[in-house]
């Protein structure tokens, strides 16, 4: 198993196009979450004066609520982290590295086993990247934190890390089928943001939180804040077992997928 | 145990409504440099994809050493087949660490490969900053990672200049001579003739003849011959029996001799009758006419 993420991060770290992504998730994801909150206040002030009810400001980054509230913003930008997937795997057919690796001796199986690992590294490496962003936000903003002031909603890091690794995997299988990255994230971009919620809109009530990305969507429930409460919305402030066997289902469908795929195809 | 290397049985592969390959079947042994000729879409590079198993077959079947094909066995298995295949942005060296880790070969090995193609001095530069004779060589080093049993060659000169041609020739007869058994896929006659021991002919997916090289080379002999009157030539060629055939051939007339019966042999039989020779040379035939020829019956049959 080492070796084959070895195998990997080999192909990936001296990629420049792989850093210049990163770069630009790390700095996305940093810039919004520091910045997200005087936004926030922006907007509070701004409307709080002409405003009959008294508009309770809104604090991103209390712990332990932050983890839900960074979790849910960071969900946005996942889609950064679904091209750089989707142009691992089209490269692989581009410069036909793919054919030459089961040549010289790899299975289809280790192959596709070497590309879910990476994936999940990616997964967990930006979860990590949340926990620190987190860390420092939450004591900064935090009066007198204790233990369980801190870890009491980190289940909601967990719930991202599925969150992002199930929408990789996503991408994976749809750069994989499609192998052309121009192709495959015009296709994937068009599914997320047309062809899904399109679907979504016509299935019956009821129904329209099983469709794959919006199950994967749904991990992670808007926050519940003061605001929000305000307008009497009640969502879901903890994660569902019902949503976690979803998206677990579904992922393993898109691995299964690419793995028919991988086995029936001439490389 | 076992010398042989690989048994191919009745292959076939199709494209849609295009036959691949026919039922192909072929053996090689250990120590073989075997050529693969055929023309171009011939089924060449299908046989080795699905002998390198990222072709699947439509059926038949094929075993590597005895065994069902499997990764560990490919590991011993160096190949190129069409062009050179790199990662363009990684270094040789990197590159050639993703190959070393493929096949759980330890580092230290890349050296060794990379002198034997002699690519140590730009073994840091960028792929995508090779020449392509330079690209052809790192193939070769690349699969000779992990002391292969096995090297195969698809078309290895391929749009290389003469200079690349001779290296690349070179280093196949090199590697030959160590033992590692070869395969060697090739439109090109001439390279056939000059590296291999044993060939194959393919046409339309079919294995139309497989023997030794030196069988099809050395059963008899040609000369070109001419003299001042052709007819009393031709006449007097009637009454030597170690003459096969004569045909003719622009200005001159091909006679094939039988084994032992040489060209100055010809010439002092001529010379008795009263013929003297304007012209004539020695011409080896050559695996270009048997081929041709091959291919020629085989469209008969087909």
């Amino acid at each position: 198993m080492v070796r084959l993420l070895k195998i990997e991060l080999r192909k990936a770290l001296s990629s420049k196009t792989f850093w210049i992504l990163s770069g630009l998730y790390m700095l996305v994801i940093a810039t919004v979450l520091f910045g997200v909150q005087g936004f926030l206040d922006n907007i509070v002030s701004s409307t709080g004066n002409d405003s009959p009810v008294d508009i309770p400001s809104v604090s991103v980054y209390r712990l332990p609520d932050i983890w839900h509230n960074l979790t849910f913003i960071a969900g946005f930008f996942k889609i950064i982290l679904a091209v750089i997937i989707i142009i691992t795997i089209t490269n692989e057919y581009a410069y036909k590295t793919i054919r030459q690796n089961i040549i010289a001796g790899l299975s289809r199986a280790d192959f596709l086993k070497s590309k879910v690992l990476f994936i999940f590294l990616i997964s967990l490496s930006a979860t990590v990247l949340l926990l620190i962003l987190g860390l420092i936000l939450g004591f900064i903003n935090t009066i007198q934190p204790d233990f369980s002031g801190i870890t009491e909603k980190m289940i909601f890091l967990p719930a991202y890390l599925l969150e992002v690794f199930s929408y990789l995997c996503f991408a994976f299988m749809v750069g994989f089928l499609v192998k052309r990255s121009g192709i495959a994230i015009g296709l994937m971009l068009l599914y997320a943001f047309i062809i899904e919620p399109v679907i979504n809109y016509r299935l019956p009530s009821g129904f329209e939180g099983y469709m794959p990305l919006k199950s994967i969507n749904n991990l992670i429930d808007i926050p519940n804040t003061a605001l929000m409460q305000l307008f009497g919305v009640q969502f879901r402030n903890y994660i569902s077992l019902s949503d976690v066997i979803l998206v677990l289902a579904y992922t393993t469908l898109f691995l299964l997928i690419s793995h028919l795929v991988l086995k029936k195809r001439d490389l | 145990m076992t010398r042989t290397i690989l048994t191919i049985d009745k292959l076939s592969k199709r494209y849609g409504k295009i036959r691949a390959l026919d039922e192909l079947s072929l053996t090689i042994e250990k120590g073989n440099v075997f050529g693969i000729l055929g023309p171009n879409g011939s089924g060449k590079t299908t046989t080795l994809g699905i002998i390198l198993s990222v072709t699947n077959p439509n059926s038949g079947s094929f075993s590597w050493f005895g065994r069902k094909p499997s990764k560990q066995d490919r590991k011993h298995i160096g190949a190129i087949v069409e062009t050179p295949v790199f990662y363009p942005y990684l270094s040789a060296v990197k590159n050639l660490k993703i190959y070393a880790d493929i096949r759980e070969v330890p580092y230290k090995e890349i050296e060794r490969v990379l002198s034997i193609v002699d690519l140590t001095g730009r073994k840091n530069s960028r792929y995508n900053t090779y020449s392509l004779g330079m690209k052809q060589r790192l193939a070769i080093a690349a699969a000779l990672l992990g002391n292969p049993k096995v090297l195969i060659l698809d078309e290895p000169t391929n749009g290389l200049d003469p200079r690349g041609i001779a290296e690349i020739r070179k280093l196949i007869i090199q590697i030959a001579r160590e033992g590692i058994t070869i395969i060697l896929a090739s439109h090109l006659l001439d390279e056939v003739q000059k590296i291999c021991s044993h060939v194959a002919v393919l046409d339309n997916g079919r294995n139309i003849f497989t023997g030794q090289v030196e069988d099809i080379l050395g059963d008899s002999l040609q000369v070109e011959i001419g003299s001042r009157d052709n007819n009393a030539m031709l006449k007097a060629m009637d009454d030597i029996p170690e003459i096969i055939s004569c045909e003719k051939e622009g200005n001159f007339y091909i006679a094939t001799l039988k084994d032992g019966f040489h060209s100055t042999d010809l010439n002092q039989a001529l010379f008795a009758k009263g013929i003297s020779l304007s012209h004539l040379a020695l011409q080896k035939k050559s695996l270009e006419s048997h081929f041709l020829e091959l291919l020629k019956n085989n469209g008969k049959t087909a």
